[in-house]
């Protein structure tokens, strides 16, 4: 996902230009000399002026790159495996977020959060004797906390909670 | 006075006061170290407890419960690096090298003894230098605040690591995302293209939710399990924190004065005190090379400052009822139900109520150490858990958290906006810390700006003619363009360095 300056600076100049021009065109209060406009106008300016910036390199040299912290004695991590299409399983986590946000009322918490979490340690490389019941349990716990003893309100739906 | 102080002492030793502050301090401590959980969260989910308590037990819990959380914020900071509140975002990645490093014990020691300090140095504060800082802070015009609040965005760009430019394009970001919404000075639909949930705006906890939590279990995603960390029990958790206290005494105080300063001043909170401290820390650092590797001198300067600043931020509360921050505006509503109306007469005609406040926020401090030490013990079993069943489960919070803000959807929709977003930005060197800043700090910034240019009738002037707001515009305006100026002047210098060396 990492992109070159030049594309990222543009896209905050265009960025920028779109805020400004969605100030301007917002109604003035009457009787007053500054409105609602104001700000976005020169946030816009200020977010297009650094993406021009970034487009011609100022301030690139200040950049570090992450300095990985040593492993310690004896260990070594793994090259990441690649693929074609390995960099949209980084998508798995907000695809998951949205599939709760349409789940949530029609099958319920507990089902829905099973669901997740069985998706996501599966995804990350747990055997399906962890992420089975880490699956059943959780969920349960997670509803224990936030549903019962904080009074969120979470959705019954197929599935609801002996409590 | 001496009569007061034990009239004090007995209206805080009743066994429900005792309870409630016992139960409140587990509660804020759990609460505060669930990522995506914030301080703020934590104190207005008791809110609804303190219909059922006397006055001064719902003063206590809330006492008791912000420290503890603002402090346990640091716990999942140091061991995931999530901070689990804001105030901890600005060291978290610090702390997170020092774990990595195998110095969890003492990153999350100094983390409990200098909060632990800094809370009581606020304390202090606020019995001593109350009503003279509330002066200085209420003598403040709009023009002041509105520089005030540009420095403190400012910081965003001194603790970065990436590009200076970057950090403000970041910081630019956040405040453009707290245009949204109808809270402004027309109150009119402004970048809500039509979507009612965002009339509302923007919330500031899912937005960092997304950003801290969503991204790094996307980035987990992608990079293959670190190797675990060795197998040992947690050693002495207060091991060397005397040694430390002694290294770093400078730091420490002027982690604690920042934090006071930062508290007093109305609408700036713990999560400020920690970027300016943290920022300033590593600028007046011997080391500042070792900044960001897992160097233990920011945690305490940033530790003892968050923490400092929440019990400072009750001065402008209490005295005039001002909040110094969200946890003290939920607590201001909580003084007037309980009828301990905030005023200078409180001082008069209840003193024996504020004397048991600050003596609570004394006991709460020292009450953070040996239930601090448990509950690093208890989280500390994180570590040995592997990622893959760490990161569903945190998953879930965030979902369940970002819903329970407002009780609707569009939380979570938020927060899987905003672990892409971050995503991106982090892959790409912009610190998601400056939005997250930005975020914070929009609505504030634009208020002061707004209302002073309508007292100025649309002038630049006058927001540099007072001597305070000349000084603040100066340095706000020096932080924006030192990037730019470091730039032209390494363009123009090599020219004469080669001329020199050539001689």
């Amino acid at each position: 996902m990492r992109l070159p300056d030049s594309v990222t600076g543009s896209f905050l100049v265009a960025l920028g230009a779109a805020a400004a021009y969605g100030g301007w065109i917002l109604p003035p209060v009457p009787g007053q000399p500054v409105g609602p406009n104001v700000f976005p106008l020169v946030i816009g300016t200020g977010l297009a002026l650094c993406g021009l910036a970034i487009v011609f390199g100022i301030g690139h040299s200040f950049e570090e790159e992450e300095e990985l912290v040593p492993l310690e004695d004896g260990q070594a991590a793994a090259p990441p495996p690649q693929g074609k299409l390995y960099g949209l399983r980084a998508l798995l986590p907000p695809a998951l977020l949205l599939f709760y946000v349409f789940a949530a009322d029609r099958l319920g918490f507990i089902v829905t959060a099973a669901i997740m979490v069985y998706v996501t340690s599966t995804a990350l490389g747990a055997k399906w004797k962890l992420a089975l019941p880490l699956a059943a349990l959780s969920p349960f716990a997670i509803h224990l906390i936030f549903g019962k003893l904080l009074r969120v309100p979470l959705p019954a739906g197929l599935l609801p909670t002996p409590w | 006075m001496l009569k007061t102080l034990i009239e004090a002492f007995a209206l805080i030793s009743t066994w429900e006061v005792i309870i409630a502050m016992f139960a409140a301090s587990v509660y804020g401590l759990v609460i505060g170290s669930l990522p995506g959980l914030s301080a703020t969260m934590a104190t207005a989910l008791l809110v609804p407890v303190t219909f059922y308590l006397s006055p001064i037990a719902a003063i206590a819990t809330i006492v008791a419960a912000s420290s503890m959380a603002i402090f346990s914020g640091d716990i999942p900071g140091a061991l995931l690096r999530i901070p689990g509140t804001p105030a901890s975002a600005a060291y978290a990645d610090e702390a997170y090298a020092m774990t990595r490093k195998g110095q969890a014990e003492l990153a999350l020691g100094a983390g409990v003894w200098f909060s632990a300090v800094g809370g009581i140095a606020g304390v202090l504060s606020l019995m001593i230098l109350a009503p003279p800082l509330a002066e200085i802070a209420l003598s403040f015009s709009t023009f002041e605040y509105f520089w005030l609040a540009l420095l403190g965005l400012m910081c965003a760009t001194l603790v970065a690591r990436s590009s200076p430019v970057k950090a403000i394009a970041g910081m630019f970001i956040g405040l453009l995302v707290s245009c949204i919404g109808i809270e402004n000075p027309g109150g009119i639909p402004r970048f809500t293209f039509g979507i009612t949930d965002l009339f509302g705006g923007i919330e500031p906890i899912p937005a960092l939710v997304g950003v801290f939590a969503v991204a790094q279990v996307m980035r987990a995603m992608l990079t293959p399990e670190p190797p675990p960390l060795p197998r040992r029990k947690f050693g002495s958790i207060m091991a060397g924190q005397w040694k430390l206290t002694k290294l770093y005494h400078w730091q420490m105080t002027r982690g604690n004065i920042v934090g006071i300063i930062i508290g007093v001043l109305p609408g700036a909170g713990a999560d400020m005190a920690a970027w300016v401290s943290y920022a300033m820390s590593k600028r007046f650092s011997k080391e500042p090379e070792k900044f960001g590797t897992g160097h233990v001198e920011g945690l305490v300067e940033a530790g003892a400052s968050n923490n400092a600043s929440i019990a400072s931020g009750w001065v402008p509360s209490l005295l005039f009822g001002i909040p110094g921050d969200t946890i003290a505006a939920i607590a201001i509503g909580v003084l007037y139900m309980k009828g301990l109306n905030p005023g200078p007469t409180l001082f008069t005609e209840k003193a024996s109520s504020m004397y048991a406040i600050y003596l609570m926020f004394i006991i709460a401090n020292i009450l953070m150490i040996p239930l601090g030490i448990a509950m690093i013990r208890v989280a500390a079993y994180i570590l040995l858990a592997p990622r893959s069943t760490v990161m569903p489960i945190i998953m879930l919070c965030c979902a369940v958290g970002s819903f329970a803000i407002g009780n609707n959807m569009f939380g979570v929709v938020t927060v899987a906006a905003f672990g892409v977003i971050g995503y991106v930005m982090e892959a790409n060197g912009y610190p998601v810390a400056a939005m997250v800043l930005g975020i914070v700090m929009g609505t504030m910034v634009e208020q002061a700006f707004v209302t002073s240019l309508i007292k100025s009738d649309g002038s630049i002037l006058p927001f540099f003619e007072r001597p305070v707001a000349a000084i603040l515009a100066a340095m706000a305006i020096g932080a924006l363009l030192w990037p730019v100026m470091v730039w032209v002047w390494r363009k123009v210098k090599p020219p004469q360095a080669a001329a020199a060396t050539g001689r």
